[in-house]
């Protein structure tokens, strides 16, 4: 009996923790991290995050100007760095992202949407920067018809110039909850059908595409 | 044989180690320039051809055709090899940014001698981009680049930096071979460009 019941009071520990907003961080983060393209900004949970980080940067000032036990202090402080290290890598990673698929995400109106105003400032500018780079060291110099930075030439029908992220490449995830084949985009339905809670599984980024935006799994 | 200059161009990029830069190779890139002009001229050559002995150019299977197809194909090989070299360098250059520093002086001196002017000009100016997200987010993102264990971290100073560095909870005369207990993210620029090293164990 006993045991039974602090084993309910962890989940509810375990649920509180979870559901706090550096914990939620470290899943877009991580996320972000294991996904081979790029994700919906959190653009709330890290406006709330950095509201946290300005609180937590007075509360140690007010703590080191009081006198209180360095100690505390500074346990204060290594938390604070650690929370600021995830928001910077999450920033990070996304524009090395950004980055790497400068042109595909800037043509394509479903990853643009995605971004922050300033990640799409920066994508805008980014584009024009390379774009203007590649012209002048490799376009300008080719006859008229191959100039394209997007295409091959001009009789290519599609922009086959440009980098894509690669949605079937492996990752290895787990469920929140039981996923059944609702939750899985019908065209993949041949591939896979269900996922068990909590079971690590490594599976073809694109079948779990669709949970993933959804938040019923997350990336490890 | 057609578009092996270009495959020598992208040969001596894989070649490179991983995340370094060699000399932009200035000498073989113009030479698959220049073979892309000469294919082109080819091609024209051919098409004119066809035109002149009067054959439909869109639908004719003839000789000339599969001539002209091959320099296309070339051409096209060609551009994909030019713009794969300098997109990958591109990538590189992005990273130092990251890895190294936001102006181009900062860089090493053997490293800006590789890059080609209009590289050393897309660095600046994709810096500059980098720059100004930051300063639009209001959060530096150049420094915490491994995640921190400890908020303080010893280092020894490696080069003559100067008296009066201003850290942000203290000036510290930073001396040559002096060594000092500094918060993580004053250190890190500095471990970043050589100037200092941290201290294990």
């Amino acid at each position: 009996m006993a045991t039974e019941e602090s084993a309910s009071v962890m989940d509810d520990y375990e649920t509180l923790i979870s559901t706090t907003d550096v914990e939620l961080l470290k899943r877009a983060w991580r996320n972000e991290k294991a996904a081979p393209e790029i994700l919906q900004f959190e653009s709330s949970l890290v406006q709330r995050i950095k509201e946290q980080i300005e609180l937590a940067e007075q509360n140690v000032e007010i703590s080191e100007a009081n006198n209180i036990d360095p100690l505390t202090v500074s346990l204060y402080q290594m938390d604070l760095d650690r929370t600021q290290f995830l928001l910077r890598s999450y920033l990070r990673v996304r524009l090395q992202k950004i980055e790497k698929y400068l042109f595909y995400v800037l043509k394509t109106d479903e990853y643009l949407n995605r971004l922050s105003k300033q990640e799409q400032m920066f994508a805008r500018r980014c584009t024009d920067d390379l774009g203007s780079h590649l012209d002048e060291t490799v376009l300008a110099k080719l006859p008229d018809n191959y100039q394209s930075i997007l295409k091959q030439s001009i009789t290519s029908e599609e922009d086959d110039m440009v980098p894509v992220p690669r949605l079937d490449t492996f990752v290895i995830c787990k469920a929140k909850q039981y996923l059944s084949g609702l939750d899985f985009e019908p065209e993949y339905s041949m591939e896979i059908t269900e996922m068990e809670r909590d079971l690590l599984t490594f599976v073809c980024y694109k079948f779990i595409k669709k949970p993933l935006e959804n938040g019923k799994i997350d990336l490890v | 044989m057609y578009a092996r200059k270009g495959y020598e161009l992208v040969k001596d990029l894989a070649n490179g180690e991983k995340g370094q830069l060699q000399p932009f190779n200035e000498d073989l890139f113009n030479q698959v320039v220049d073979q892309c002009t000469q294919h082109y001229l080819e091609l024209q050559a051919l098409i004119r051809k066809m035109h002149e002995e009067s054959v439909d150019v869109r639908e004719t299977r003839n000789a000339d055709h599969y001539g002209a197809l091959i320099h296309h194909l070339s051409l096209i090989r060609n551009k994909r090899c030019l713009m794969a070299y300098v997109h990958n360098r591109a990538e590189i250059i992005q990273s130092f940014a990251w890895k190294v520093g936001l102006e181009l002086l900062e860089l090493p001196e053997e490293v800006q001698e590789k890059l080609s002017p209009s590289e050393k000009n897309y660095f600046g100016k994709h810096s500059a981009a980098l720059q100004s997200y930051m300063a639009e987010v209001g959060i530096d993102l150049n420094v915490d680049m491994v995640p921190p264990k400890d908020p303080y971290i010893k280092v020894r100073v490696l080069d003559d930096m100067g008296e009066g560095i201003l850290l942000s909870d203290k000036t510290a005369n930073l001396a040559r071979h002096s060594m000092h207990f500094l918060k993580r993210t004053d250190a890190e620029q500095y471990i970043a460009r050589g100037l200092m090293e941290e201290l294990t164990g």
